[in-house]
């Protein structure tokens, strides 16, 4: 019962994900590519919590619908019109090009996945109650990783300043006036 | 674990991987080229996850929350970069954005 | 005596070395006086070591005086030697001796000139050159010197270096002797490999074993030597640079090209006379070629318009005398003509050279006329130096031609050949010599000298006549010093160093000497039917049209220069230019430039690779990692 639960909530999450990746990259509308964009986080959150990943899970829906993609949205508003960039054209050998590119990337991938490790991936070990809780990923973050987690808040420390200077309109630089003059 | 096996989730994240190539690809548009890339980033750590569960380690967990991380401060800084170019006046095309080569 | 001869060589060395370190804190004047009494010294040391030689006996009187060992290699050992024997010191003296009295005659000559203490530092440097040639104590040394009075040539021709054809001349005169050069130095090199040595006496001593008599080697040598004489001295066929020397200054000509530089061909054969004696026919040749001189040179010198070009054409032609004479092994002879030849040919250089100055530059003798009015000492000092030449006696080259042929007459049947070779040239130089006499100074004096004479208050500058009469003097004194039939001092004193022949005695003796005094008085005599008297004009043009076709060719100087151009100047400049056309430019120039161009073009079009559109570089990165992919999977 619980097995056939799981693999429903999987294809509806996975096929939901690629509906709406496909609507991100196909959509003329920015905004309409945003809106898709939080449908895509939704359901890879969902996939994470299948994997028992609660806090990532969380923080996902938290961080990035959350945040990123209001951000998205906050942007598209601002430039109104002229976010609307035509779609593709240019050149056709690229459009070509990309096409084949990324179907190969996905099929070879597959190919290994399949061939190569197949058998191995099927052992899971069973894993305790807490994994993927708040509470062993922060006592994680205390101890073993320490060191990325006082760097990821670096980072955040610097993309904020930088994404503040970006933004903003620099003043005209004023002259204060020289000694000598009146 | 219930449900399907981790080799499942990984295909399922090379395909996702592979539209937000195609996305980074094809679109001329800044914006949706940073949103196919969070994609692109998404399905990394889909897989980092997948891996994690498949080893009983959480480290990969914290790996993934890392990206995570990254994956904003980009997003934070392409807008920037997207608005000051608008403020310029400058076309939002990524064809036409050439300035930097050799 | 070896200190005497060491400080005759190197004074004038050393005035070179005061007038170029100099520069122009030297007064002009104080420049040719320093190099004048340079010279000076030099001759008084040569006196020295004259009478030191006299004094000792006869076979002792030779010594070699070595300061350094300059070349070293396995058994060879060149020194930097000196040597005093008779022959050098004989020449010593001519050069040094008439060197002073020509350099003393520049003085007043170049006065005023722009450069002129560049030109007596290159004159003490021919001196210094030639003493080395004269004074080399081995092959070696003689052909260092041999080497700087070419190159002391080549810097007082075009010492007017402004004119092109001074230029040209100069280089003309060098390549000529630098092919002498050449195959003196090829003789060099035989001798060097079969005698072990340079030095005079090893290489004579070891010359008739290590070459045998009239070998190929012997000849080799022989041959080499003579190319490089004939070249020096301006013989056929290397004689076309002469004429063309006379671009120079007159006291150059006078020195260089008539007393000095261009005897050197005969001091040589006469001090390497042991090897052309191992090679007889080469000694024959170096005779004939002498003989075709005269003549030669003789009627060219008929129809010369320039003074100066009559009297280098006399030089060629009474070199040709000496080169009969050694040829034929009468050095003695040989050598006592070039002394006397020195003076009256020098006497005559300067003379006309006052000449040249009294009517500011000119040469052209159909502009001169009746000049004996004016420069009276000048006319006779002209006139000793010409009786001179046309050996009349009691003047000095009646004694030494006479020895001349006489010793020719005494050599059998090529002898005789050559000895009227000899007479007719006696003929020939009585008659150009004074054709040029009565055309220069016979009345009525021409327009062109009336308007441009000027002279100072005696006919030239006192630096100049004075050295001019001291060779008037000699000229008439000269002679005395070997009389045929009566007394030979030179053959005497130049015996242990080169063995003279026998002269004719007797009946030829006395039959040569007036046969060529006839023809020289004949030859007198038709010029001053031609030339001397002005109302003969119609005699001359008859003369003239008779001979019309043999002036062309004389004016023409046979036509060597024109075959000399067409088989060796020709064929050069077009190898050359064929060279830089075919070979170089494609194959050198253009490789390096295709070379550069080839790789800026490579460049441009990978750098067309940065476009600069980041979809375009994104493409590149998915398709890497798909092939990335593959790799990594087959690789695994």
């Amino acid at each position: 019962m619980e097995e056939t639960f799981v693999w429903i909530v999987w294809v509806l999450a996975a096929t939901a994900l690629f509906a709406s990746g496909l609507a991100v990259v196909l959509f003329h509308n920015p905004f309409y590519s945003a809106l898709s964009l939080i449908v895509n986080l939704a359901s890879l959150a969902v996939l994470f919590l299948l994997l028992t990943a609660e806090f990532v899970a969380a923080a996902q829906v938290l961080v990035y619908a959350g945040a990123v993609v209001v951000m998205f949205l906050f942007v598209t508003a601002y430039l109104g019109g002229r976010a609307d960039a035509p779609f593709a054209g240019g050149r056709t050998l690229q459009r070509l090009a990309a096409i084949v590119a990324a179907a190969a990337i996905a099929v070879e991938v597959v190919v290994v996945i399949v061939l190569a490790a197949g058998d191995r991936l099927n052992e899971v070990p069973e894993v305790p109650e807490s994994f993927g809780s708040p509470a062993s990923i922060g006592t994680l973050f205390l101890s073993d990783h320490l060191l990325a987690f006082e760097v990821t808040s670096i980072i955040l420390l610097v993309a904020a300043v930088g994404g503040v200077i970006l933004g903003s309109t620099v003043p005209p630089h004023h002259h204060p006036p020289s000694r000598g003059e009146r | 674990m219930a449900g399907p096996g981790i080799a499942a989730y990984l295909i399922v994240s090379v395909i996702l991987f592979a539209i937000g190539a195609f996305g980074v690809l094809i679109r001329r548009s800044p914006l949706i080229v940073l949103l196919a890339l969070e994609i692109m980033l998404n399905s990394g750590n889909l897989a980092l996850l997948a891996f994690s569960r498949h080893a009983g380690n959480e480290d990969g967990q914290i790996f993934a929350l890392a990206v995570m991380v990254v994956a904003a401060s980009e997003a934070v800084v392409g807008l920037g970069l997207i608005v000051a170019m608008s403020r310029l006046r400058a076309d939002l095309d990524v064809d036409k954005l050439t300035t930097l080569r050799g | 005596m070896d200190v005497a001869a060491w400080i005759a060589l190197c004074s004038p060395a050393v005035a070179v070395g005061l007038i170029a370190l100099a520069g122009e804190r030297m007064p002009r004047r104080t420049a040719g006086l320093v190099a004048a009494g340079a010279t000076l010294v030099s001759f008084a040391a040569s006196v020295v070591c004259l009478v030191a030689l006299a004094g000792r006996d006869a076979e002792d009187r030779s010594e070699v005086s070595t300061v350094w060992t300059w070349l070293s290699a396995g058994d060879l050992n060149v020194g930097l030697s000196v040597l005093v024997d008779p022959l050098s010191v004989f020449m010593m003296l001519v050069v040094s001796g008439v060197g002073f009295l020509i350099l003393t005659y520049a003085i007043g000559y170049m006065a005023g000139d722009a450069e002129e203490r560049r030109y007596h530092a290159y004159k003490a440097l021919f001196v210094f050159s030639m003493l080395l040639l004269v004074q080399g104590g081995n092959l070696l040394m003689l052909l260092c010197g041999w080497g700087m009075v070419g190159l002391s040539s080549y810097l007082l021709i075009n010492f007017w270096h402004a004119r092109r054809s001074a230029v040209e001349a100069g280089k003309k005169a060098f390549i000529m002797n630098a092919f002498g050069d050449a195959t003196f130095a090829l003789a060099l090199f035989i001798l060097v490999q079969h005698t072990g040595s340079l030095d005079f006496d090893v290489v004579f001593a070891r010359a008739p074993e290590a070459l045998g008599e009239s070998s190929a080697l012997a000849i080799l040598v022989a041959l080499g030597l003579l190319g490089g004489a004939a070249a020096k001295s301006a013989q056929i066929p290397l004689h076309t640079w002469l004429p063309d020397a006379m671009e120079g200054p007159t006291p150059v000509s006078a020195l260089i090209h008539a007393a000095t530089m261009v005897t050197a061909g005969v001091y040589l054969i006469a001090r390497t006379s042991p090897l052309f004696e191992l090679a007889p026919s080469i000694s024959d040749l170096a005779a004939i070629l002498g003989g075709v001189t005269i003549l030669v040179a003789g009627v060219i010198a008929l129809v010369q318009t320039d003074i100066k070009r009559v009297i280098a054409y006399s030089t060629m032609s009474q070199i040709g005398y000496m080169f009969v004479a050694v040829g034929l092994g009468a050095y003695g002879a040989g050598m006592f003509h070039l002394m006397t030849h020195a003076f009256f040919k020098a006497l005559l250089f300067m003379a006309a050279g006052v000449v040249i100055h009294a009517l500011a530059g000119e040469q052209d003798i159909r502009r001169m006329g009746g000049l004996a009015h004016e420069l009276p000492w000048t006319y006779r000092f002209f006139l000793i130096g010409a009786l001179a030449l046309a050996a009349i006696p009691p003047f000095a080259g009646f004694f030494s031609k006479d020895a001349i042929l006489a010793s020719a007459a005494n050599s059998g049947g090529l002898g005789w050949t050559l000895w009227s070779f000899g007479a007719i040239g006696a003929f020939l130089t009585a008659l150009y010599t004074f054709r040029l006499l009565f055309v220069v100074f016979r009345p009525p004096m021409s327009d062109f000298a009336r308007e441009h004479l000027h002279k100072e208050r005696f006919e030239g500058p006192l630096a100049m006549m004075w050295p001019v009469a001291v060779l008037a003097v000699l000229s008439v004194v000269g002679g005395f010093l070997q009389v045929p039939g009566l007394w030979h001092e030179v053959d005497d004193w130049l015996g242990p160093a080169a063995e003279s022949i026998e002269e004719a005695t007797g009946v030829t003796a006395w039959f040569s000497a007036l046969a060529a005094l006839g023809l020289a008085l004949l030859g007198i005599g038709l010029a001053w039917r031609l030339y001397g008297r002005p109302s003969e004009a119609p005699a001359r043009l008859r003369a003239r049209r008779f001979t019309g076709w043999f002036a062309h060719a004389f004016e023409q100087k046979l036509w060597f220069d024109r075959l000399y151009d067409f088989l060796f100047y020709r064929p050069a400049s077009r190898l050359a230019s064929g060279l830089g056309r075919y070979v170089e430019k494609p194959l050198f120039l253009t490789t390096l430039t295709d070379l550069g161009a080839s790789v800026r073009g490579l460049s441009g079009r990978v750098a067309a690779a940065q476009t600069g559109v980041v979809r375009g570089y994104a493409l590149m990165l998915a398709i890497g990692l798909a092939v990335l992919t593959v790799v990594f999977l087959l690789v695994s």
